[in-house]
């Protein structure tokens, strides 16, 4: 929110120096393909990179051309900002799960974990607290428990837990609302709650036969910083792919979807809850900046704006990617409805409660 | 696509440090996460230059791929093998933002999204703010203030101070033209405008152009906050475009 009146950039002063980028990369890409032409095939997907690289550069004036078009350049500036602030997200969360990866030995996780679903759920949601950071870091974290023998169930309603109820996401919560404590607890009970229950719900009824795409992730053996850097660039590709499908879904609903008819269903109760619900999965917005957007739609009721905060975390289209990416497309079918309907009914029983 | 994996790698961290140094980045996020994007992007790199290194140590000794031996019971795919699941294939998508990065770096929001999004209500804070002082030189403000200010007591607080706002135009209101600019609290996708309008001018800009604003305050309709207009200079876009 700080307001600097110094310090202009250009706007379109930098064409030289991404050509020179551009060829460095290409440079750099022709040479590595000559040195390995003896030894083994041509990697034909470094070619394919600098194939990409070239073809782009190519069609800059064409590209500069679309962004004159106000909607496209909406789109554009939406779509890089929702890949760019998951980054730094989609690393730690990369970079925790191959160190489980390297570092916890196979079978310990089973071991060390309660077993009955009834206690393991509860406390798993419950450590969710304990990783700072939004949505996008916990689906690797969560693949990589599932992979490493935790029960499904326990790793699920950690990864819904952890970015709604984490220290960050709490503080920015209660600096949205001041002087209404009451949200920050609401948000915290629901969003406790809703996990804990699909949590449960899928320790009963799931099929955790659905899960079988990340049990099979592949884990290199050898030394551990070896395992920890090829697990690291194995999920960071996996998951930011599915980011960008996630980040272009998003930026292409905000774009055609105008935000102002959500004001023809203010105020009317069930229909307020289920339309701020539906802004949330279509947002997808990081849940470190959700409470901010819930304070400013004032025309909705205080238990709209709770089911906005907690379904935004658990389900949304950039969410509903990464897992199906991490976990499979048949589970991420049934898992985002069976979460979202939790999470509703959660939100208007305790916003009924507390708010 | 392991050795191309790397150079993905590679490219993704390349592109989020030049955005970091360029300042090009508050475009897109809030000016705070900077140093954490810059972070990220040391990371990938490092992930990146660490692969394309192993994977042309591995060709000169021409080990095969993926050397994991499978474990038992558990069917392993070698890693930089086929991933049946469609699953690294993913993996070149991350080039289309870049792609977009690179070439073009779509610019700060504009108008488009002003009369699209939820406009954010300055009323809502109900602030009581203490007088300006007024003085020689022009007392620079956010848009919110502004607003905020305009509806404490119908503008009290102002004081007939003159007053400095920096936005950009989104679209012209009879006598004037209205001034936006985004608030974020994360990123560009979570962004929503401030909205005033501005009198006493005798012309409009284009719309979307930035301009900085030297006025007073206006008594308006009571709906959307008023400046009057002394002096309008056209500008370039701030390098974090947000409030």
């Amino acid at each position: 929110m700080s307001r600097r009146t110094d310090g202009y950039i250009p706007v379109r002063s930098d064409s030289r120096e991404v050509n020179e980028a551009t060829s460095v990369d290409s440079g750099e890409v022709r040479g590595e393909r000559e040195d390995r032409r003896d030894t083994r095939p041509v990697d034909a997907g470094i070619a394919i990179v600098a194939l990409v690289v070239v073809a782009a550069a190519a069609l800059r004036p064409l590209l500069n051309h679309l962004l004159d078009r106000p909607a496209i350049a909406h789109w554009a500036t939406v779509f890089v900002a929702i890949a760019v602030q998951a980054m730094p997200f989609l690393v730690l969360g990369v970079v925790i799960s191959a160190a489980v990866a390297a570092f916890v030995p196979a079978g310990f996780l089973p071991r060390a974990l309660p077993r009955r679903p009834a206690l393991a759920v509860p406390v798993a949601a419950a450590a969710g607290a304990a990783l700072p950071g939004c949505e996008c870091g916990s689906v690797p974290i969560a693949g990589r428990l599932v992979a490493r023998g935790a029960l499904p169930a326990a790793a699920l309603a950690f990864l819904l837990s952890a970015p709604a109820i984490n220290p960050v996401v709490l503080t920015a919560t209660a600096v949205a609302f001041p002087g209404r404590p009451a949200v920050m607890v609401a948000r915290l009970v629901a969003s406790l709650l809703t996990s804990t229950i699909v949590g449960l719900v899928w320790a009963w009824t799931g099929r955790d036969e659905l899960l079988e795409r990340a049990r099979r992730r592949p884990v290199e053996q050898g030394p551990p910083l070896a395992v920890l850097v090829s697990t690291a660039q194995h999920d960071l590709l996996q998951a930011g792919g599915f980011l960008i499908v996630g980040a272009a879904t998003a930026a292409t609903l905000q774009t055609v979807v105008p935000r102002s008819i959500l004001d023809a269903v203010a105020g009317a109760g069930p229909l307020a809850l289920l339309a701020l619900a539906g802004l949330a999965v279509v947002m997808a917005i990081c849940s470190e900046a959700d409470a901010f957007v819930a304070a400013s739609l004032t025309q909705f009721s205080l238990t709209a704006r709770l089911a906005f905060m907690v379904v935004g975390p658990m389900v949304d289209v950039k969410l509903i990617a990464l897992q199906a990416g991490t976990f499979g497309r048949r589970f991420a079918l049934r898992f985002a409805p069976l979460t979202l309907v939790v999470a509703l009914v959660c939100s208007a029983v305790v916003g009924r409660w507390l708010l | 696509m392991s050795a191309a994996g790397g150079l993905i790698s590679l490219l993704v961290g390349t592109a989020l440090l030049r955005l970091v140094v360029t300042g090009t980045y508050g475009r897109y996020v809030r000016v705070g996460m900077g140093p954490w994007l810059a972070i990220a992007g040391v990371a990938v790199i490092v992930l990146g230059l660490v692969t394309l290194v192993r994977e042309a140590r591995r060709g000169e000794r021409g080990a095969p791929e993926g050397s994991g031996e499978p474990r038992a019971g558990a069917p392993v795919a070698p890693l930089d093998g086929h991933d049946h699941g469609g699953g690294n294939r993913m993996g070149w998508l991350l080039l289309a933002p870049i792609a977009a990065l690179l070439l073009v770096a779509p610019p700060t929001l504009g108008s488009f999204g002003v009369d699209r999004g939820t406009q954010v209500n300055v009323r809502a804070g109900g602030a009581v703010l203490a007088p300006l002082r007024p003085g020689p030189k022009p007392i620079a403000m956010t848009l919110l203030e502004y607003g905020q200010r305009a509806f404490d007591h119908d503008g009290a607080s102002f004081n007939g101070a003159a007053v400095q706002l920096t936005g950009f135009v989104a679209g012209t209101d009879p006598g004037g033209f209205r001034l936006a600019r985004y608030q974020i609290a994360c990123c560009a996708a979570d962004a929503a405008p401030v909205v005033l309008r501005v009198v006493g001018v005798r012309s409009v800009p284009a719309r979307d152009q930035w301009v900085r604003i030297t006025g007073s305050f206006h008594p308006g309709d009571g709906e959307i906050p008023e400046l009057a207009a002394s002096n309008v200079v056209e500008i370039r876009a701030p390098e974090d475009p947000y409030e």
